[in-house]
């Protein structure tokens, strides 16, 4: 029964066939792209929507990817850039919203960095970062080599630990001086 | 050597063999180096600790699935409606797939009963979605006078409103047969079944017909002048339900529930549908949010609009061509899909499965 219905999930669409040459690559790269995605987002719910918004871009520049690492990197690229941008939407949106809000004094850093690996003061830091700094934390942290990095980046495998070691002090920095709220 | 730069010391944390022998001899024996490292690793380990992402995916098939769909679309690029909303209520977890079945029906009637009065002829194509909260699913009742309807509710009936006069008639009481086709000839309704129901979902427990409903509503004058001594009367059905078991150890609970239903017609004597409109959204005691919902629709005299409660999330998609839209709590405890046929007949799969189970289904006899 879990043969046909497998088979039936990939045959039943309408238009299924000439989507046939993307779903291997859409199969093998899904992972990826949701973790990277859940990596900015913290939302399972919304890194599957970033995930479908890549693949649907992904799709128009590369309908028969094969084997492609240069679309691999690509998607993986995407998911970083397309979630960095669902979280400083979101973050403009908080900034809207608080623009009546009290401030609180910081409380040390040591406490402050505890506190803040809470997945929402993640999502806040990452948002502040400079956007390449932000896309070479994720990727680097969800599993890419410093060649896919760089391949992802457009950047040379030796500029990787430049741009990741400045990320990391970037974030640490970020986690300790966020705001309580 | 020089001491070694910082990019070298964090690739020396990931990828020690990239690294040349040099710079790692002369990290062994510079204390400046060794701090820098230090720090260098912490930085790591925090940003690793706070960016790893746990290792739950989703369901590839399905967004397999709705990656196709939306593929297929010309407005490939705009993302489907999905409103994440607030908690969902509790009594929502607790819901059995009986009562879902009920209240796909209620959708059904409500969201024809709702749409028929916005109309002089209305014969919907397709469903849209309505957001209601408790509070417009209440202030529809007593606009419409649903919520002083008997629970008993007899074959034939009328009773007052403050616009008019309701009545209704049935072809005869829901009732339940003893086989699909019994159902079939009744009602003249094909009822295909999905060849592959989900993993945990048995035999089919029950077969109920609902015979066609007529209900009239007759406009007094308090109606107002655009639309009083106007008569509107509505069809809604035959619908068949059919409800599934579950496998062994399951006990008797119903795992998941099928309908489907002639869409509802309306036709008038007298007022147009514009005027209709104008009287709904006039209508004392309709909330502002509702009101601009409905408007929403667009065109009101094709669309079968379907509550959908606040706590819910929606994803509009496509079920053999034409639109749908999938209903899911959340928490993945229960879904549903309803859609309508091109040969006008409106469908809807619910039970306590993901998405993935009642999207398939759904896929399966669409």
């Amino acid at each position: 029964m879990e043969a046909s219905f497998m088979t039936h999930l990939r045959s039943s669409p309408p238009g299924a066939a000439s989507f046939s040459g993307f779903e291997r690559f859409f199969r093998e790269e899904y992972p990826a792209v949701v973790r990277i995605a859940f990596g900015v987002v913290g939302d399972a719910q919304a890194a599957q929507d970033v995930a479908q918004d890549v693949f649907i871009s992904a799709f128009k520049r590369f309908p028969e990817p094969g084997e492609s690492d240069h679309a691999r990197a690509w998607v993986r690229a995407a998911a970083a850039h397309t979630a960095l941008n669902a979280i400083r939407g979101e973050r403009r949106r908080e900034r809207r919203q608080r623009s009546a809000a009290v401030e609180v004094p910081a409380a040390g850093p040591e406490e402050t960095v505890l506190d803040a690996e809470s997945r929402t003061e993640v999502r806040r830091a990452l948002s502040r970062l400079p956007r390449k700094a932000a896309a070479v934390l994720v990727l680097r942290h969800n599993g890419l080599s410093y060649a896919e990095v760089a391949e992802a980046m457009n950047v040379k495998v030796g500029h990787v630990g430049t741009m990741l070691r400045r990320a990391e002090s970037a974030l640490r920095k970020e986690l300790q001086n966020a705001p309580r709220t | 050597m020089h001491h070694v730069p910082s990019p070298v010391l964090r690739r020396l944390e990931d990828e020690p063999l990239a690294v040349p022998d040099l710079a790692r001899r002369h990290l062994d024996g510079c204390g400046r180096c060794q701090a820098q490292s230090t720090e260098i690793a912490a930085d790591a380990a925090l940003a690793a600790r706070v960016l790893a992402s746990p290792p739950e995916i989703g369901d590839i098939d399905l967004e397999w699935i709705l990656l196709q769909d939306r593929l297929s679309r010309p407005d490939a690029d705009r993302r489907p409606a999905v409103r994440p909303s607030r908690r969902v209520p509790r009594r929502l977890v607790n819901v059995s797939v009986g009562a879902g079945t009920a209240v796909l029906a209620g959708v059904l009637a409500v969201g024809g009963a709702a749409a028929a009065v916005l109309t002089t002829v209305y014969s919907p194509t397709q469903v849209a979605p309505v957001r209601v909260s408790a509070n417009d699913l209440r202030a529809i009742e007593n606009i419409t006078g649903v919520g002083r309807l008997p629970s008993n509710l007899q074959p034939s009936g009328s009773m007052r409103l403050s616009f008019g006069e309701l009545s209704w008639s049935t072809a005869g009481r829901p009732q339940q047969v003893s086989s699909l086709a019994s159902a079939s000839a009744m009602t003249h309704l094909a009822f295909p079944t999905p060849p592959t129901p989900p993993s945990g979902v048995g035999a089919i427990s029950s077969v109920e017909v609902q015979p066609l409903v007529t209900v009239t509503v007759r406009f007094s004058q308090s109606a107002g002048p655009a639309v009083a001594g106007s008569t509107l009367e509505i069809t809604v059905g035959p619908a068949i339900a059919v409800q599934y078991g579950g496998t062994s150890g399951r006990g008797n609970v119903t795992t998941l529930a099928i309908v489907a239903a002639r869409r509802p017609v309306a036709s008038s004597t007298g007022a147009t549908a514009s005027q209709l409109e104008t009287f709904v959204l006039s209508r004392p005691g309709l909330p502002a949010g509702l009101a601009q919902e409905i408007r929403l629709l667009g065109n009101p005299t094709s669309v079968l609009p379907v509550p959908v409660p606040s706590g819910l999330w929606e994803l509009k998609e496509q079920i053999g061509g034409a639109p749908a839209l999938l209903v899911t709590d959340p928490n993945g405890f229960a879904s549903g899909v309803i859609w309508e046929s091109g040969d006008g007949i409106v469908h809807g799969v619910g039970g306590l499965l993901d998405k993935q189970d009642v999207f398939n289904v759904a896929r399966q006899i669409g």
